[in-house]
């Protein structure tokens, strides 16, 4: 066991744990952050995805050692009141069915957006074709994503 | 808190202090952006009973219990919108909640066989109509009015001729003593303000931010974690383990040996016990088990289909259906079509891995998970921990996918026995390879179809499967026909083809099985739908109208208008090559149409479906939309990309790497259109399913004239 | 959709039966090959570089050494990630990576799916987990280096061509064989086979392909 603290959600969180841990757990169950899901353990579905300096890293192959002296931010700390375009465009499609991988899909899609304002289809595939939904809801996850883009597109500061 | 350093320890101890916090998350706000959380034995503060769906508080706020379980299909957003209706309160404003099993209050709660809405709205609408005619005599008594100048509306009850108003707070308590009026009047399906129409689910906000509470995010003060390393063969036992390392790990408090129910049957294995999800796991990991798995065959695949086979050669099988002279038309006919088609087993893979919580004290058990069927661990619990049925207490949390696995008993037993042994509450997690490798699966089934056409129509229709029977694992008689045998075939086939047999040969093997969504129709309509399009083409008929001959019922003919109308069934496209398929379960039928054209990069590709379904009576089209996208996604993956091998008796795949999902970049456009009509609620979650295989496989016959009898296949390879 | 992309094989499994071991067959190729290398020799010099480095020339036994720098080359272990399309392959059987990632301008992947958020500084443990290096990454889009489908012949030209093999001359080619990626792949995680020969013997026959003049063979 190994003394770190975690920066998650712009707060520090000092935790006692084995630096081999992976990301996901150390945020589960010590921080008691419970909205970054556990899928496959292998960086194949995506349920899993935080991100660490803005990157949509899978947390459960990243060890918790990775985490120490960066910025975390899980699907708890993307916005305060449920607020992002990115979540306000999944509420207005209602593309959740059980919900179980949305904190993954949207904290990729939040990736993609900041990186790529204005996505194709193919830039959908490309960023979002590792997160898997069993419900099959990606036909809305893409509708979704080309929703949050006309709302940042209208909201951002002009000029 | 901040600058003490948690450990897990020190965790647990402070949710204790803030226990409210981090435990009992089964109660949510219907619409609020975070949610509050209440404990079941605090269920008073919901107000008064009116029944056991609607609770009244005497602020007015309208409390409304889910009975069943919320899976992704939309019970939370479905059985609130059918109450309020009846009821006559704002959506938006009332509260929901998770009910406990409770047989005695609910009924029937398993959540299975698409059944939440057409197993219930009726009682629904009546019992909320009722609720609301109380509130409504409690207003004109308390007035001194009479009753027909007082209407509700909005959580109030007005007395139209002066305006005066009070909200269901004020009358909840005088309503609730008065008798039930037997028979109050339903609205009509006109007068409907919120059924029928594509309203927000109410669990979607609590989806958007990491604070919906899944089986596997239930955490109660105390709580210990365990992960099981099982037989990966269900019928082998725990010959001997070594812990020496397993024990070595920080964290891991306790390895002893467990079994589980399933079925008729015990699974065995080696707990590990530890204070974090992680430690259990790596304490599982590093566990030596020496099985013993004498007594029982040892199956690879190969041997299962080839045994299959050779039974549908070599029996005639038990009959489901018989009538007419089919073998005899068979027998005599000069031509006729004798094919084979091949399913395979499948995995349910919800996203969410089985998980249990279980708290086991002195005389009581109370359980919180992922759980489709809370009546079912209440009595199968009951039975095999000799816990009398009220002192175990079953609560749904939401479920991060079911698809039938959900509906079972195993894990939460295992998960009650676990914290027994420990006199500890504890959470046993399942990871992906337990999940994926331990069954039950859904059986491959294989058919022979056979079949006579003559003066361009059917002379002799004969079915035969060979498979496994997930009765059978159940204590289901073996001397009797799988019930399922048609399941998904429409019934007016077995009316209007005079020569037809349909046989089912009994089949077994050691694998365990069970339903996997829409259950026998996964299959049958793969195997029943691409028969019927063989038959089409050797009557030389279009494949739409050979079927319309045969489903003469207005209902079903009106579903092939539409699905004619909307695919552009008559204007097909040159190049491209379209299939279509029809079948029917859980009371809906759908119709579906597929097209397919050359992929640039070699094979087919899948360039569009159109489904139409016709599900009588309905809550939401969004919710309906919503099942059949994700249906066909699932039917998808099945036919082309995932299914499950089994090697020396065991599961080969344990992981998404190796079986994959369908992704983003596979799923083609949907267009999905829903029947109009006055006939009885069908069933939502599943029917969607089964007709897209086949409509598939048809498309591609269209295009290529390969007829793929066999799933699954590969796209590319085409 | 999932198809398993094999093209390049044909070639690979062309150039294993060749290298059999019957002594009398070896002979044969060896001097068939050395017929083509000397054509080779009259058409189309090798790059001026390694001309003045070269301490002894010799087109035989640098077209020989090839022969082992072109099987692990063309190993999966190396070829995976010099795929001839923008997703990188997985696997033993070579095929397209699952969910696609795609290449990117710096080879690092794009938006959510970059390579370092699987792919950690080192290889997760267990079967098919991410293998993993600080350095992980495809080559850049600007210079793809693409092994998969490659001829011995034509890769032999663009290792050495400084416009193909990432602007290095001979001296950062023969550093190379050290480099971190290139030595991950004889640390390829639980389950993955190793490249077909070993890290010792690879960078012998690299030398020594490279050192002899760099020769490519005929075809």
């Amino acid at each position: 066991m190994t003394k770190i603290t975690l920066n998650i959600n712009k707060k520090e969180y000092p935790l006692e744990a084995d630096p081999q841990m992976p990301l996901l757990w150390a945020i589960r169950d010590l921080a008691g952050l419970k909205g970054t899901k556990y899928g496959c353990g292998v960086a194949q579905c995506g349920a899993c995805v935080v991100h660490l300096n803005g990157e949509a890293v899978r947390s459960c192959v990243t060890k918790v050692s990775r985490a120490v002296g960066k910025q975390v931010v899980t699907i708890e700390g993307l916005s305060e009141t449920n607020s992002h375009p990115v979540q306000k465009a999944w509420q207005d499609i209602d593309v959740p069915q059980c919900g179980y991988c949305h904190s993954g899909q949207i904290m990729s899609a939040v990736v993609l957006l900041r990186e790529k304002p204005d996505p194709t289809d193919q830039d959908i595939d490309d960023a979002m074709a590792g997160n898997i939904c069993r419900c099959g809801t990606y036909l809305r996850i893409r509708a979704a994503i080309h929703l949050a883009a006309e709302t940042q597109k209208k909201t951002a500061p002009q000029g | 808190m901040d600058n003490q350093t948690v450990s897990r320890r020190n965790f647990l101890k402070t949710s204790a202090v803030t226990g409210a916090v981090f435990s009992l998350g089964f109660y949510w706000p219907g619409n609020a952006k975070s949610a509050k959380v209440i404990n079941a034995a605090e269920a008073n503060k919901f107000g008064v009973e009116m029944n056991s769906w609607v609770h009244i508080d005497a602020s007015g706020k309208v409390t409304i219990f889910d009975h069943r379980a919320e899976m992704g299909q939309g019970s939370y957003q479905a059985v609130p919108q059918i109450v309020a209706e009846e009821l006559e309160v704002n959506l938006n404003e009332i509260n929901v909640v998770f009910a406990q099993g409770d047989a005695k209050k609910y009924g029937n709660q398993v959540t299975g066989g698409s059944s939440t809405v057409r197993g219930s709205y009726k009682n629904l609408l009546k019992l909320s109509a009722t609720a609301r005619e109380m509130l409504i005599q409690a207003a004109a008594k308390k007035w001194n009015v009479p009753k027909l100048e007082c209407y509700a509306e909005g959580g109030d009850v007005i007395h139209k001729p002066s305006g005066k108003k009070l909200h269901y707070g004020q009358l909840v308590e005088a309503a609730s003593k008065l008798e039930a009026p037997k028979d109050v009047v339903l609205k009509k399906r006109s007068e409907y303000k919120l059924i029928g129409k594509p309203l927000r689910r109410l669990d979607t906000p609590l989806k958007t931010n990491g604070v919906a509470v899944f089986g596997l995010d239930k955490q109660i003060p105390g709580m210990m974690y365990a992960a099981v390393e099982r037989n990966p063969r269900l019928r082998g036992k725990v010959k001997s383990f070594d812990d020496s390392k397993t024990r070595l790990i920080p964290g891991v408090k306790n390895v002893f040996k467990v079994k589980m129910g399933v079925f008729n049957t015990y699974r065995e294995g080696v707990a590990v016990v530890a204070d974090s999800t992680w430690a259990a796991i790596q304490g599982k990991k590093a566990l030596k088990v020496e099985w013993d798995d004498t007594g029982f065959e040892h199956l690879d695949t190969e041997e299962i289909y080839k045994r299959q086979a050779e039974a549908l050669q070599t029996q005639e099988g038990l009959p489901f259906k018989k009538q007419g002279e089919p073998n005899e038309v068979i027998a005599k006919a000069s031509k006729k079509i004798d094919v084979i088609y091949e399913t395979p087993y499948q995995y349910h893979a919800a996203m969410e891995p089985l998980n249990c919580v279980a708290h086991y004290q002195d005389d009581k058990l109370e359980i919180w998970g992922p759980i489709q069927a809370p009546e079912w661990v209440q009595d199968y619990i009951s039975k095999e921990m000799s816990i009398p049925k009220e002192k175990v207490i079953v609560n749904m949390t939401f479920l991060g996918g079911g698809f039938g696995r959900k509906a079972f008993m195993d894990y939460p037993h295992e998960a009650s026995v676990i914290s027994k042994e420990i006199k500890a509450p504890v959470q046993v997690v399942w990871t992906r390879e337990d999940d994926a490798t331990q069954g039950p699966f859904r059986p491959g089934i294989t058919y022979r179809c056979e079949g006579v056409i003559k003066d361009g129509g059917i002379d002799a229709f004969k079915v035969k499967l060979a498979g496994q029977n997930n009765n059978h694992w159940r204590g289901g008689k073996k001397d009797v026909p799988n019930g399922s045998a048609s399941e998904g075939f429409l019934k007016p086939y077995t009316e209007s083809i005079k020569n037809l047999a349909i046989m089912d040969i009994p089949f077994e093997t050691p694998i365990p099985t069970m339903w996997w969504r829409s259950v026998y129709a996964s299959t049958n309509g793969f195997a029943f739908e691409s028969f019927l399009d063989e038959l089409a083409h050797e009557a030389g008929k279009d494949p739409l109208d050979f079927r319309r001959v045969y489903l003469k019922e207005e209902r079903l003919q009106k579903l092939i208008d539409k699905v004619e109308e909307v695919s552009g069934w008559k204007s097909r496209a040159k190049g491209a090559g379209y299939g279509v398929a029809i079948t029917e379960c859980f009371s809906s039928t759908v119709a579906q149409v597929v097209k397919v054209s050359k992929a640039p990069g070699g094979g087919v590709k899948v360039d569009k479906v159109w489904a139409v379904m016709d599900c009588g009576w309905y809550v939401n089209p969004d919710t309906i939309k919503a099942q059949i996208e994700g249906s066909i996604v699932m039917a998808l993956g099945a036919a082309t990309i995932h299914q499950v091998k089994f090697k020396d008796g065991m599961a080969v795949d344990n992981n998404f790497s190796t079986y994959q999902m369908p992704r983003i970049n596979d799923i083609p456009p949907i267009d999905i259109h829903i029947m109009d009509n006055d006939e009885d609620a069908g069933g939502v979650g599943e029917p969607g399913l089964p007709p897209f295989a086949p409509a598939l496989t048809n498309a591609i016959f269209d295009l290529t004239g390969k007829r793929i009898r066999k799933l699954p296949f590969n796209l590319g390879m085409v | 959709m999932k198809q398993n992309n094999k093209a390049g094989k044909g070639k690979l499994f062309s150039v294993q039966a060749a290298a059999a071991p019957a002594a009398a067959f070896l002979t044969i190729l060896i001097f068939i090959v050395s017929v083509g290398a000397s054509a080779f020799r009259k058409d189309d010099a090798p790059v001026k570089e390694i001309r003045l480095i070269a301490i002894n020339r010799d087109s035989v036994e640098s077209v020989k050494a090839f022969e082992t720098v072109y099987k692990v080359l063309m190993s999966p272990r190396c070829m995976n990630c010099h795929p001839a399309g923008d997703i990188p392959l997985q696997g033993d059987d070579s095929h397209l990576h699952a969910m696609a990632p795609k290449r990117g301008v710096e080879g690092k992947g794009v938006y959510a799916m970059k390579c370092s958020n699987c792919h950690q500084d080192t290889n997760t443990p267990g079967l098919h987990t991410p293998p993993g290096n600080p350095e992980w990454h495809l080559p850049p889009a600007a210079m793809k280096m693409v092994f998969q489908g490659k001829s011995p012949h034509e890769l032999a030209r663009q290792l050495i061509d400084k416009k193909q093999n990432g602007n290095k001359d001979i001296k950062k080619l023969i550093e190379h064989a050290d480099d971190g990626l290139v030595l991950a792949g004889w640390n390829p995680g639980e389950g993955r086979t190793l490249p077909p020969v070993s890290h010792a013997d690879f960078k012998k026959a690299w030398l020594t392909w490279i050192k002899k003049g760099a020769y490519a063979p005929k075809k």
